[in-house]
């Protein structure tokens, strides 16, 4: 009876230790059992109380096990938690919206139900949501027990070079990887839509002459843009007149193509069916507003951003509820 | 958290690495888990047997302590001893203590203020 109580305890620990040292381990136990119990058999009490006695003090198996297996009991440890967690909140709070904008986009223009479009919204945020989380903390897990370091993720170790600037004029490296980001997804969506997606491109191939190859140039520059702006490290007249001249030519030839209904592909354009609505007229127009609206946007924002920094006025540091002053240049 | 959930928090965290030091020092001896849990506890460290046992194994796989099976006696028993290497870092974690004993005391008895000539 008690010799079984000792047995169930043993096989419990053994059942998560390496299967090379579970002889080793369940000798040197059983004997420490043993004399456990032996001592308290010396001491006047009961065999079956003493067995008790012994493992209950033991404690649990399977944390006696994850000492012996020397594991950590936890999935991702303290070193690796910061990453984990940033990664998490930029992608449920800024990549999972987007996903299910674009899917919404999509059921929409494929002429879905307000139910489906719903029903579609939910499924995708609860699968990519779900893929998203799993798929990091996966990943997290397996460096967490592959023992690599915090200074072998970055390449190197932290300095002082990686504490964030926090003065208006300058971009975050983030906010360039941003910036470099956008343009480069920008670039192989209209490459890209000429091959897949749909099966007729939806941009005006004809363009391909002159007018996309000119707009991917101009993409280019606001990638060297960007670059120039996050080694210059200031906001100044300069930098807002390149950047309003940047916008407007992007913004122009889009407008101008989509008035003058050389922007979509007619032939995709027939292959929509908006009931009583015309796609042509309505995506133009939405093309418009994006394209105007989004330039003034960023001109007017960044001559803002120039002139307060020209003024030297305090601008709010994000996340912060501090302001930094820049001085006067 | 209660005080002494606090205090429990603290004592727990000072004597993290006490029993390594203890075991090293105790070892230079041969001994066997059980016996070394019982030595330990006698000299006035609190160590739980789910702590010493699987510490044991892992100071053996940094070479601080080898072991060997005792099958003379009715009942086999794996006996550790600290190795040369394990002497050397015992010595080298008292030395530290004894150092960190000595700071403490100084910070609590800054120069010039004799404990005992206060009483």
């Amino acid at each position: 009876m008690t010799t079984s109580l000792i047995d169930r305890y043993v096989f419990t620990v053994l059942r998560r230790v390496p299967e090379g040292q579970r002889s080793d381990i369940e000798r040197e136990l059983r004997t420490s059992i043993e004399d456990a119990v032996d001592a308290r058999v010396d001491g006047g009490q009961d065999r079956a109380a003493a067995v008790k006695q012994t493992l209950l003090e033991l404690g649990d198996p399977d944390r006696l096990a994850d000492g012996y297996a020397d594991r950590p009991r936890y999935l991702i440890g303290p070193v690796f938690y910061p990453a984990w967690q940033r990664l998490m909140v930029v992608l449920l709070a800024t990549v999972l919206p987007i996903v299910v904008a674009v899917m919404v986009v999509i059921r929409i223009l494929e002429d879905a139900t307000v139910g489906e479009v719903i029903g579609s919204a939910v499924g995708t945020a609860l699968t990519a949501g779900a893929h998203m989380v799993f798929w990091v903390t996966l990943t997290f897990a397996v460096l967490e027990r592959t023992g690599v370091t915090r200074g072998e993720l970055r390449g190197r170790a932290w300095t002082l070079d990686d504490l964030p600037r926090y003065e208006p004029g300058f971009l975050t490296p983030a906010q360039l990887a941003a910036s470099l980001g956008w343009v480069v997804l920008v670039i192989a969506v209209i490459i890209l839509q000429q091959f897949a997606f749909t099966e007729v491109p939806v941009l005006d191939p004809a363009n391909w002459s002159f007018w996309w190859p000119y707009l991917i140039g101009v993409l280019i520059l606001e990638g060297v843009y960007a670059v120039w702006l996050f080694r210059r490290g200031a906001w100044s007249r300069t930098v807002a007149v390149v950047n309003a001249v940047l916008a407007a030519m992007v913004a122009i030839p889009v407008t101008w193509l989509a008035v003058n209904e050389r922007f979509f592909n007619p032939e995709w354009i027939a292959t929509l069916d908006w009931g009583g609505t015309d796609p042509l007229a309505w995506l133009t127009g939405i093309t418009i507003c994006v394209a105007v609206g989004g330039a003034l946007y960023d001109v007017v924002d960044v001559a803002v951003r120039a002139e307060r920094a020209r003024r030297g006025l305090r601008t709010p540091v994000p996340g912060t509820g501090r302001e930094f002053s820049a001085p006067l240049s | 958290m209660t005080m002494d959930a606090t205090l429990s928090g603290h004592l727990q965290e000072l004597r993290r690495g006490t029993v390594v030091v203890a075991s090293l020092t105790v070892l230079r001896e041969a001994g066997y888990g059980y016996s070394l849990l019982e030595t330990l506890s006698a000299a006035g460290f609190e160590v739980e047997a789910n702590t010493l046992y699987p510490l044991l194994r892992r100071l053996e796989t940094q070479g601080l302590l080898t072991s060997e099976w005792n099958t003379e006696e009715a009942r086999p028993r794996k006996f550790y001893r600290t190795t040369e290497q394990g002497d050397a870092i015992a010595a080298a974690l008292r030395d530290e203590w004894a150092r960190l004993d000595k700071a403490i005391g100084d910070l609590d008895h800054p120069a010039g203020t004799d404990p005992r000539s206060e009483q």
